[in-house]
């Protein structure tokens, strides 16, 4: 069985579709494959792979309450494509978006299985994340914290030339353990959906959000956009005015 | 203010422009949306790409009354048109807040009085309600008080409905 996993960010890498992507190839069995759809270029070898595509998983974060206008554009060549290759593949979605209700993502999820129907590809279901930029922050963050654990675990070691030193281990562990934590809604969910995909069975529509109550979550996006905008420089350049 | 968006063509563009203050013509010549924020967090209601969506969140954004005439595309917007909204969330500003019990950006702007939306071409009765779903959380999330959606078979008919 063949699995495509789409992943729908424009952005080059450190997308949260791409995080996700990860995470789901992670339960599901078989060969596995990954494209980025970031523009036509990559239309040609998309269809490529799914010629021989048992199930299709988009990865995808949610633009103004609908799919980003590229994936959109992706959708009405791969109608005819389906239609015309007599190809019926189950097709899973992943969606993110910035906003902490994963429930935002309902209005995506009913395009795409409209698309679905209209493909005549077996549409079966998906899950609809919140806080995907968020989450994708933390990923972000245990990566470095990680890479720099391990850092001074190697120096120590050559310093020292014990190399067996728990101590940097246990120090991470609780950032490894806060990470599980904010996550875990999202890790059930595609745990779920991976094993609807291994039996190629319907898993309808379920939405999840990184584990954090919204009255904290609207400050914490406040000053993440702050910092951000203080680096870029849009802070200084009227950031809310009326331009 | 009252705007038009629309993907009717340039023919069109012409008579609707006598029809409003501001017409944009969704025409596809521009690129689609990087997602990078640059438009919230490096340079302000400004698009980083340098083609005629660059300053059009500008122009969304003082429309008092948005219309949007659109092909339907799975109970969606059409290529062009859902680009130009993507690339105009300059119109909002990067702080949250909460609106009608969700998470919503702070607007850059007033709030909108309506947003009405022509749909034309082929469309099933699910799509319909996908479409009028939509419109009302597109509604929600850019300050809109009311909403219409309209159907039509046909474009001339969405157009002649103005």
């Amino acid at each position: 069985m063949k699995t495509l996993f789409i992943n729908c960010s424009p952005k080059k890498s450190f997308s949260a579709s791409s995080y996700l992507a990860a995470f789901q190839r992670l339960f599901v069995k078989g060969e596995k494959v990954t494209k980025k759809l970031r523009n036509k270029t990559d239309y040609a070898g998309m269809f490529q792979e799914l010629q021989d595509a048992d199930t299709v998983v988009l990865c995808m974060p949610l633009y103004v309450d609908g799919l980003p206008s590229h994936v959109l554009a992706f959708f009405e060549e791969a109608e005819p494509f389906f239609l015309e290759n007599g190809l019926r593949p189950n097709l899973y979605c992943i969606a993110n978006n910035g906003f902490i209700e994963g429930r935002q993502n309902e209005s995506l999820m009913r395009v795409v299985e409209n698309f679905c129907q209209r493909a005549g590809i077996n549409w079966q279901g998906g899950v609809g994340i919140g806080g995907g930029v968020m989450l994708n922050v933390t990923r972000v963050i245990l990566m470095v914290q990680a890479a720099i654990f391990f850092a001074l675990y190697l120096i120590s070691g050559i310093q020292t030339g014990k190399f067996w030193n728990t101590g940097y281990l246990a120090a991470f562990l609780p950032n490894a353990g806060v990470f599980l934590f904010l996550n875990a809604g999202v890790i059930s969910f595609l745990l779920l959906m991976g094993l609807h995909i291994n039996k190629a069975s319907f898993f309808g529509k379920h939405y999840t959000r990184i584990l954090i109550p919204s009255l904290v979550f609207v400050p914490c996006a406040n000053v993440f956009f702050f910092i951000l905008s203080l680096f870029q420089g849009g802070l200084f350049r009227g950031w809310l005015a009326k331009k | 203010m009252k705007v038009i968006l629309h993907d009717l063509g340039l023919q069109s563009h012409e008579q609707l422009l006598t029809k409003c203050d501001e017409a944009l013509f969704a025409d596809g010549k521009y690129a689609p949306c990087q997602g990078c924020f640059g438009c919230w967090t490096k340079h302000p209601a400004e698009c980083f790409i340098k083609d005629k969506l660059q300053k059009a969140c500008r122009v969304l954004g003082r429309a008092d009354e948005l219309i949007i005439i659109t092909k339907n595309l799975y109970g969606a917007y059409s290529v062009p048109i859902k680009n130009v909204m993507d690339r105009t969330i300059g119109a909002s500003t990067p702080l949250s807040t909460f609106r009608g019990w969700e998470m919503h950006h702070v607007l850059r702007y007033k709030k909108h009085r309506l947003m009405k939306v022509l749909v034309y071409g082929d469309i099933t009765d699910k799509e319909k309600e996908t479409f009028t779903y939509m419109v009302k959380r597109n509604a929600l999330n850019d300050g809109y008080k009311k909403t219409e959606v309209l159907f039509f078979t046909s474009a001339e008919e969405a157009e002649a409905a103005l």
